[in-house]
């Protein structure tokens, strides 16, 4: 992968994300392959993705990473930090030394330095004249993101934001609805997260792992395997059974 | 003040059927409609209007409990909001039964918004009006935010055992909806469907009432639950 020249695997990842307009696809499932991608092709560390729910509340769709996703949250319960004021102004945020910026995230800061990342950044993701969400770029090394990182970052935050809202132009009434459905989506992922951590004794990451993993080589939507494992009592124990092979056969 | 910040003023400190209420009362204040209800379509025990902005509201929204059949049970059920722009519109053959019903009390706008608990789609906002067409995008967004914030007054009430939250004076429902979006409650959510052999919307009901029970917060309870540090039981 890492032989082929950036440009190349910008493409890939563009058209990756724009195969999935193109086909049936699952929100959860496109917004963490959105943030694995830019962590792959940009020079961060890891990244995370916010999306608001109707009560204009930042929630947390998607993250590549333990640290993402706790940096994430402080950030929701501070109400302080990169996303917050992409979210805030619809403007791209870049910091390429966080301990430059103590004064402006007196909370953050610290959280992201005891998390190992030293520089932070933040696009937005908007439609329809409003501001839907804003996606986290963490590095482990100070240094500005380049114009062309900071482009690619938001050209695929758009391919996301136009496949969540495909089905109709935006308009504020329909991007509303749309987005409740996405976080619903996350809600049931999680819930089935916890589910298999139980079931199979696995971490809970390993059972998002699995989760995928399993909708993939079934061709299946992850939002509709975990409803499935939630709430459809007939179809439970084969599913689990299926994925407790798919447990047994990933290495450790 | 946006709409959906006066939405969390108008229950603030209000919990279960008073929260439902005030809640439906806003938003016949600041969307234009002229009646709205909360109804709960869980399961056959439990449905029924929860909340209405009064009388009549009240009135619209069991008609379709007694006819079996309207936009709020479909919305429910599909998942989706439905939004009629116009009852007495010839095309309108959705509910045989319902659409006659409604136009005599003069109503032709029906929206209904799903409220959703754990991921479950347990009941939904009603919203009537008596000049058809569509809703304004501001209305329809903030009607959108009544339907999230609703989630806290169908929880209180489909927990019939559970009176702490109602008469818990610190018990805020802005405050505890934030704590139960965080990641760590649905995975724990999950934890207790897999345990207890529960539907979700019943394991958040138990994770809350342990909460209320102990007097800590659901994020505590559901991260000793997922560190196997807590185990509930289903009574």
């Amino acid at each position: 992968m890492t032989d082929n020249p950036r440009e190349t695997r910008v493409l890939e990842a563009v058209v990756s994300l724009v195969d999935s307009l193109l086909d049936d696809f699952d929100v959860v499932d496109l917004l963490t392959e959105l943030t694995e991608r830019c962590a792959e092709l940009l020079d961060i560390e890891a990244a995370g993705f916010l999306l608001a729910d109707p009560l204009h509340r930042l929630r947390l769709l998607a993250a590549t990473s333990e640290e993402a996703r706790e940096l994430e949250f402080f950030q929701l319960q501070a109400d302080e930090g990169p996303c917050v004021d992409c979210y805030a102004t619809g403007q791209p945020v870049s910091v390429a030394d966080i301990r430059g910026a103590t004064e402006r995230w007196p909370r953050f800061v610290p959280a992201a330095a005891e998390a190992g990342f030293a520089s932070v950044h933040a696009v937005p993701m908007r439609a329809a004249g409003i501001v839907l969400g804003a996606l986290g770029l963490f590095g482990s090394h100070a240094g500005e993101l380049t114009e062309a990182d900071l482009l690619v970052g938001q050209t695929l935050t758009h391919i996301a934001c136009v496949a969540i809202l495909q089905e109709r132009p935006p308009t504020p009434s329909t991007v509303m609805p749309q987005l409740r459905a996405a976080l619903t989506s996350r809600v049931i992922v999680e819930q089935a997260k916890g589910f298999l951590h139980h079931m199979l004794e696995v971490s809970v990451e390993e059972a998002f792992h699995l989760l995928r993993t399993y909708a993939r080589d079934s061709g299946e939507h992850l939002t509709d395997v975990a409803r499935k494992l939630m709430t459809d009592r007939y179809s439970r124990p084969m599913l689990v059974a299926e994925l407790a092979d798919l447990a047994a056969a990933r290495p450790h | 003040m946006a709409t959906h910040e006066q939405l969390i003023a108008a229950i603030d400190g209000l919990r279960g059927m008073d929260a439902a209420d005030r809640l439906c009362e806003a938003c016949v204040v600041l969307l234009d409609i002229d009646a709205a209800a909360i109804s709960l379509v869980f399961d056959g025990a439990n449905s029924g209007t929860l909340g209405s902005s009064g009388a009549p509201a009240r009135i619209y929204d069991e008609l379709q409990f007694t006819l079996g059949e309207g936009p709020c049970l479909d919305s429910v059920l599909r998942r989706i909001p439905i939004l009629i722009v116009d009852l007495a519109d010839p095309a309108e053959a959705r509910w045989p039964a319902y659409r006659p019903a409604m136009l005599a009390h003069q109503i032709r706008g029906v929206y209904a918004i799903p409220v959703v608990v754990a991921g479950e789609f347990v009941g939904a906002l009603d919203l009537f009006r008596a000049r058809p067409g569509p809703l304004l995008a501001t209305d329809l967004a903030g009607a959108v935010a009544a339907a999230e914030l609703a989630a806290i007054p169908v929880l209180d009430l489909l927990d019939g055992d559970l009176h702490a939250a109602v008469t818990d004076p610190n018990s805020d429902a802005w405050a505890e909806l934030n704590r139960l979006t965080r990641a760590e409650v649905s995975q724990a959510i999950g934890m207790l469907v897999a345990q207890l052999e529960v539907e979700p919307a019943l394991a958040l009901i138990l994770l809350r009432a342990h909460a209320y029970a102990t007097g800590r917060s659901v994020t505590d309870i559901a991260r000793d639950i997922l560190d196997r540090r807590l185990k509930l039981e289903a009574d």
